[in-house]
């Protein structure tokens, strides 16, 4: 199946997850299943990253 | 239910000259970190005048100094910085969730360290890898394998779990168990090396069961040990499992770079998170030109713990010409790793690559899996043993089995071979991988 991707929308939202995850772990100060979780919320949101915001730099999305 | 061919559409079907762009881009970034973070890769570029700012275009990468094993093994252990990883570290201990080692096979073991995300960016390879070779929700995977403190197969674990098939860890079993499991829970694929997928076959017919049509695995992804990506054994673990086996490669230090895809044309390279680059044996050269084989150098992008630039493997590879049929621009390498460069070895006078004797050995079907090799010195002159089983039923044709071994071992790698037949079961098994050439040589 041929499917376009709407790369721009969705590198858009990747750096709403980053921002919220940070700001969340930050809000949260010292609570350990806040920032423990979102420490791994925010390797997730890297490899989103990888797979789709870096992918757009080079294609110019 | 998603049926994209690919992991990542976009990435692994990317123009080549964009693909280029990426690894720059990468390449740049994971050379700036870990000059930033890491005593040790500090030292070295500034040694050898490199710097960030250095690299503007792609072929700035090869002025960056490689890195080898010796390297890393002389700044880790006892009395390091960082204990036990050493100044090679480029994160605080703290952030370090996971370790694990190389098997010291070749000298101390190499120490790796990871953070949760590279732990990830593990994971992440590996599902390209799966996902090409079929992997999807419904699969049952068995792991009939006790990882552990080695790299393997914890990230096919943990991709099976991404992909969203369901991970059955077999380890504490014992063989025949394995196979009563996989039997039981009817599981639809599994992943091992070669070594073992042969040998659970020989012992699940020992038991009485035939895993073409007693078993439910339908695809297997073999690692750890060449075999995948050798014609001959590869048609051999197809053919003892009535299923598709797939080539996998991948290492402690670098992580999970190159895989086969459904069409098992030859390893896909994973070009948007590895660089691979081919470098003259002799002249240190890189190839780029399909054909011509050479010493694998390899770059892991954004592993940030430890960060694997510019390693040289040592194994040897070659591009392949063909495009795969699959769609991927991901290139092909030829043959799998085709050997190490300090496998490869003269025995009288002639250079031997002890995987040519396997594709042998393992084209015969009259012949068992395993087989040794021995290399010793009579005198001044070579003298190059072969050990064979066969099987039980072609016993009466050991005569031509010998002639044909002795022919197609002369045709393949211009050697004459001492032949030893040995019963059915006494060469030595292993669980794992097998060290099947023993060159017994004083050096």
């Amino acid at each position: 199946m041929n499917q376009e991707y709407d790369m721009k929308s969705m590198v858009t939202k990747i750096k709403a997850l980053r921002r919220n995850a940070e700001s969340l772990k930050e809000i949260a100060g010292d609570f350990p299943t806040v920032t423990k979780n979102c420490d791994r919320i925010l390797a997730d949101v890297r490899m989103l990253e990888i797979n789709i915001n870096d992918a757009a730099e080079v294609m110019g999305k | 239910m998603n049926d994209s061919v690919y992991w990542n559409p976009i990435l692994e079907k990317m123009p080549r000259e964009k693909l280029r762009q990426l690894q720059l881009k990468k390449f740049r970034e994971i050379f700036t970190w870990a000059y930033g973070h890491s005593k040790f890769y500090h030292k070295l570029y500034s040694d050898a005048g490199i710097e960030p700012g250095d690299l503007k275009k792609f072929e700035d990468i090869k002025k960056v100094p490689k890195m080898e094993k010796s390297m890393m093994r002389s700044v880790q252990g006892p009395g390091k910085d960082n204990f036990p990883y050493g100044d090679i570290l480029c994160v605080p201990l703290e952030q370090v969730t996971d370790y694990r080692q190389t098997s010291g096979t070749t000298g101390q073991p190499i120490y790796q360290a990871d953070t949760w995300q590279d732990w990830e960016l593990g994971t992440e390879a590996y599902c390209y890898a799966m996902w090409a070779q079929g992997y999807r929700p419904g699969d049952r995977l068995f792991l009939p394998f006790g990882y552990n403190i080695f790299i393997a197969f914890w990230a096919y674990h943990y991709a099976g779990e991404k992909i969203g098939c369901e991970v059955i860890p077999g380890g504490v079993l014992n063989t025949e168990a394995r196979i009563l499991k996989i039997q039981e829970l009817r599981a639809t694929a599994m992943g091992a090396t070669p070594t073992y997928i042969l040998g659970m076959a020989e012992t699940a017919r020992g038991m009485g069961i035939d895993p073409p049509k007693d078993l439910s695995i339908r695809k297997i992804t073999v690692a750890g040990e060449p075999g995948g990506s050798v014609p001959a054994t590869r048609k051999r673990m197809e053919d003892a499992w009535g299923a598709k086996v797939y080539d996998q490669v991948g290492s402690t230090e670098i992580g999970h770079w190159g895989w086969q895809c459904t069409h098992q044309a030859g390893l896909h390279v994973n070009e948007a998170m590895y660089l691979i680059e081919i470098e003259d044996v002799n002249t240190g050269e890189l190839i780029e030109e399909p054909g011509r084989r050479g010493k694998m150098v390899v770059t892991t992008f954004g592993r940030m713990a430890q960060p694997c630039i510019r390693f040289d493997v040592k194994d040897l590879i070659q591009w392949n010409a063909r495009q795969c049929d699959c769609g991927r621009t991901f290139r092909l390498l030829e043959g799998g790793i085709q050997g190490r460069a300090d496998d490869i070895t003269k025995v009288k006078g002639v250079l031997l690559s002890p995987l040519a004797i396997e594709e042998v050995v393992r084209n015969i079907p009259q012949l068992g899996n395993e087989y040794q090799v021995v290399v010793i010195k009579k005198g001044d002159i070579d003298d190059i043993t072969l050990k064979v089983e066969i099987l039980p039923e072609y016993q009466k044709d050991e005569a031509a089995i010998k002639a044909k071994l002795t022919d197609q071992l002369r045709l393949t790698t211009n050697l004459g071979y001492n032949i030893e037949f040995h019963p059915y079961e006494s060469l030595p098994r292993s669980q794992t991988k097998s060290r099947r050439f023993q060159d017994q040589r004083p050096h």
